[in-house]
C-alpha cells in the first residue's frame, strides 16, 4: 500500500532544507517500509510504501515528529521571514 | 580561530556546547530523569531531546555570546548510543547547518570523551579508562588509532550501578550512580561478590544478577544495610577496572592515566585510581561532572580537532549509528 504526504513550506528554500535534514536517515529495516522524499517548489512530497497499514502508520508518526522538530528549528533559528 | 558547536544526545542527556580554540564558551545540558526504579527508554528519551533541543541551543548561543554567523563548524554525535535520541539531536544539527550554511562533522561519542578529557586536564598521551552507563573501555593511543585494550564483554559498569540503584529504588536525580556513591560512603561491612576479570576484559552481568537476587533478602534480614551493599558493589567493580587499567599501563609503559565518562566523576573510583597511579609513579587525570558526564562541548572539541585536520561530513552522510567502535575512527589530528 501507498501513502503520500504533501507538506507546503513558506518558501522553496525552506522545503529544500527540510528535505536535506529528513532524507538522511533510512527507515528501520524491520518495518519493511520504504520512504521517498522529493521537493517540488515549496512542497515537500513524501511517499511511503509498505505491505502492512500498521507499519506505515508507525513510520508516518515518527516522520511527523521529526518534521515538527525541523520546522520549529527553521522558525527559531532561520533568517527572519 | 575556529569556533565549533557540538550537539550531544546519545543517551538521557541533551547537551549543546560551544568551543573556541580550546576555550569552552558555553555548555548547557538538560537531563531526562525518570522516576525511581525506572530506566530511560529510547522513545521517551527522544521526545525529551526534541522538547528541549531548541531551548538548550538558544541558551548555548546566548551564554557564549556568539552569533550563528561566527560559528565555523557544526559537530554532532553519530554514535554509539540509542538510535532514536541520536537521530532527534542530529536533525537539529543538520537543520541549523543548512540554515547557517556551515559544514558538519560527525563525531564518535567515545572520542568526544577522550578529547575533552585531554583538553581539560592537559594530559598528553594517557591510558584512558572510559566508564559510563553505556561503555566500559580501557583505551590507549597508537599509530592514529585509539586502541581498545580491554572492555566489558556484557553490560557497562554504569549500567550495572544504575540497575542496582533501581533495585534499591534510589532516586535518578541527579543520577543513580551519584546516589549510590553517597550511600557507599556510609557502608561499613563488605559483602564478597563475583569478581570477573577475563584477561584484559571485564564482565558485570553475573555480578549484577547475584546482587539483584541477594540484596532484598540481605536487607530484610538486617544482615547488610543498603549502604553496605552500595559500598561492596563499588569496591568490587572499581577494583576490576583498576586491575585492567593497570595492566594496560604496564603494557604501554604509560605514565599518565585519564578517567572519562559519567562514572568517572565518582570520587572513590578516582581515589582508587590515584593510589594505583602513585604506586606506579604515574599521574592521574580526572575531570568533574561538567565534563565527565555527557555534554555538548566534548563533541565540539573532538569535532574541532577533526575539522582542523581536514575532516568534513557531507550532509547526505550525516547518519547515526547505534554501534560505532572507538577504534573505527582514524585519528587524523594526532601525530
Amino acid at each position: 500500500m501507498f501513502s503520500e504526504l504533501n507538506v507546503p513550506f513558506p518558501s522553496a528554500e525552506e522545503a529544500k532544507i527540510a528535505h536535506g535534514s529528513l532524507s538522511v536517515d533510512r527507515e528501520p529495516k524491520r518495518g519493511n517500509v520504504s520512504r521517498e522524499l522529493h521537493v517540488k517548489g515549496n512542497i515537500l512530497q513524501v511517499r511511503f510504501k509498505a505491505i502492512e497499514v500498521r507499519t506505515v502508520r508507525v513510520s508516518i508518526n515518527s516522520f511527523l515528529e521529526h518534521l515538527k522538530l525541523v520546522c520549529e528549528t527553521i522558525e527559531q533559528f532561520g533568517p527572519p521571514r | 580561530m575556529v569556533i565549533a558547536i557540538g550537539f550531544e544526545g546519545s543517551a538521557n542527556k541533551l547537551g549543546i556546547g560551544i568551543i573556541k580554540d580550546g576555550q569552552v564558551l558555553s555548555n548547557p545540558r538538560h537531563t531526562y530523569i525518570t522516576p525511581p526504579g525506572q530506566g530511560f527508554l529510547p522513545k521517551d528519551t527522544a521526545k525529551h531531546h526534541r522538547d528541549h533541543a531548541l531551548s538548550v541551543l538558544k541558551a548555548a548561543l546566548e551564554e557564549a555570546n556568539v552569533k550563528p554567523e561566527e560559528i565555523d563548524v557544526i559537530c554532532y554525535t553519530k554514535g554509539p548510543g540509542m538510535g532514536a535520541p541520536l537521530v532527534s539531536t542530529a536533525l537539529v544539527a543538520r537543520t541549523v547547518a543548512q540554515l547557517w550554511k556551515k559544514p558538519i562533522v560527525a563525531v564518535n561519542h567515545c572520542i568526544g570523551h577522550i578529547e575533552m578529557g585531554r583538553l581539560v586536564t592537559g594530559a598528553k598521551n594517557p591510558t584512558v579508562l572510559y566508564v559510563s552507563g553505556g561503555n566500559t573501555q580501557v583505551i590507549a593511543y597508537s599509530d592514529r588509532c585509539y586502541r581498545i585494550f580491554g572492555e566489558t564483554i556484557d553490560i557497562a559498569v554504569g549500567n550495572c550501578l544504575d540497575r542496582f540503584a533501581r533495585v534499591l529504588k534510589l532516586s535518578n536525580d541527579p543520577s543513580p550512580g551519584y546516589n549510590i556513591e553517597q550511600l557507599a560512603k556510609r557502608g561499613k561491612q563488605y559483602l564478597e561478590m563475583p569478581y570477573v576479570v577475563k584477561g584484559m576484559d571485564v564482565s558485570f552481568s553475573g555480578l549484577l544478577s547475584y546482587i539483584e537476587e541477594k540484596a532484598p533478602k540481605l536487607i530484610e534480614s538486617g544482615a547488610y544495610t543498603p549502604e553496605d551493599l552500595c559500598f561492596s558493589l563499588q569496591e568490587t567493580v572499581f577494583a576490576m577496572l583498576i586491575e585492567i587499567t593497570e595492566r594496560a599501563m604496564a603494557h604501554c609503559d604509560s605514565s599518565e592515566v585519564l578517567i572519562v565518562g559519567g562514572v568517572g566523576c565518582n570520587k572513590r573510583l578516582q581515589e582508587m585510581m590515584g593510589i594505583m597511579a602513585s604506586e606506579r609513579g604515574a599521574t592521574l587525570y580526572a575531570t568533574d561532572e561538567r565534563f565527565c558526564i555527557d555534554n555538548g562541548a566534548m563533541i565540539a572539541q573532538a569535532g574541532w580537532e577533526m575539522y582542523r585536520s581536514g575532516v568534513v561530513t557531507p550532509l547526505e552522510e550525516t547518519t547515526c549509528t547505534q554501534r560505532f567502535r572507538t577504534d573505527e575512527v582514524k585519528v587524523t589530528w594526532r601525530g
